[in-house]
């Protein structure tokens, strides 16, 4: 039940949504890869919408250099870590949900049990080997994968549904060399709020999702397009041999 | 001749623009679009190609909406009109 503060604080929304929806998204919980440029910006949105448990997991300190991007970390943060800045700033934000910020870094060990029972994975990290994992676990799963990516004033997303759509490895099958990217607060900003959008449309079953589709924005054109995206049959992760075929998964890795 | 319509995404996109209309020997390849494509522009080969002349395994092309795999791209032929979109994956976060 929403209590009259929740009814007040979300009123504009329950005009969208109506009272059910919003007591689906107070029951949910999501889980977010990653507490940077697209993280912050996800969790701010998904926060305020009143959703009921945000599980934000990262490991990193707050550098300088962060902060054209990362809104939820400020100059007096420099130097502590991300998950202790961003817990605090998202429980300011909005009391009335549970914010569980944890400092870890997700590895192959841990990532099944740091997801835990969500109900939607978001997928605001750097970097493809640790996008892989959270892949796998959202397969084995069955959570849905909300991914997005920022360079520059690019930026691409995709709503992965397990059993439904191709997973992130049926579209992209290996990572690029690792590299500095570009990155501007603004971008990672639209690329978060697509995310946080899928995210509330999926837990309240409003709309079409992105789903089978990558979006891919482009800033410099101020161009959004989309390219239709299929499953691999032979997708080591998703096409059935779940248990992905170790040769397989190990060249994978190696490309990384 | 017949000509293709390459769309590039991303990174791609700074090096080789958006859209290259690029005209083809009948019988030519996805791969052989590739090679084309890369002499059109400087850092173009460092881009999409490994050193021995094959394509960056990371690169998603994609013909007419539908995937082909880097080390088949030399034997998926194109034909009049065809649009291959080629795209890196983007990482950062």
């Amino acid at each position: 039940m929403l209590t009259d503060r929740e009814r007040t604080r979300y009123a504009r929304q329950i005009m969208l949504f109506g009272d059910a929806a919003q007591e689906r998204l107070k029951d949910a919980e999501v889980f977010i890869a990653g507490a940077g440029g697209l993280g912050c910006p996800v969790a701010v949105y998904l926060a305020v919408a009143g959703i009921g448990t945000i599980t934000l997991v990262d490991r990193d300190e707050i550098e300088l250099s962060n902060l054209n991007r990362q809104i939820l970390h400020w100059d007096r943060d420099i130097g502590r870590t991300k998950i202790r800045s961003a817990g605090e700033k998202l429980t300011e934000i909005n009391p009335d949900i549970r914010v569980m910020a944890i400092e870890a870094e997700i590895g192959e060990k841990n990532a099944d049990q740091l997801v835990g029972g969500a109900d939607v994975i978001v997928d605001a990290m750097d970097n493809y080997p640790t996008r892989f994992l959270l892949n796998e676990v959202a397969q084995r799963k069955g959570i849905p994968l909300v991914h997005a990516a920022i360079r520059g004033l690019h930026g691409q997303a995709t709503t992965i549904l397990p059993g439904k759509t191709p997973c992130l490895a049926c579209i992209f099958p290996c990572a690029p060399p690792e590299d500095v990217f570009p990155a501007l607060g603004a971008t990672a900003a639209l690329m978060a709020s697509i995310q946080a959008t899928e995210v509330i449309k999926y837990l309240t079953g409003t709309g079409q999702l992105l789903d089978g589709r990558l979006l891919l924005w482009d800033g410099g054109s101020c161009r959004m397009e989309e390219v239709a995206v299929a499953p691999n049959p032979k997708c080591p992760v998703c096409s059935g041999s779940r248990a992905a075929d170790p040769e397989t998964k190990k060249k994978r890795r190696k490309r990384q | 001749m017949i000509t293709v319509r390459i769309r590039l995404f991303a990174q791609f996109r700074e090096i080789f623009g958006g859209e290259v209309s690029l005209p083809l020997a009948p019988g030519s390849t996805v791969a052989g679009a590739v090679d084309g494509l890369v002499s059109r522009a400087p850092g173009g080969k460092k881009a999409l190609l490994e050193d021995d002349g094959s394509i960056r395994e990371f690169v998603v092309l994609m013909r007419n909406g539908k995937r082909i795999e880097t080390n088949e791209a030399g034997t998926v032929p194109l034909a009049d009109g065809d649009e291959l979109a080629i795209f890196p994956p983007v990482a950062g976060g």
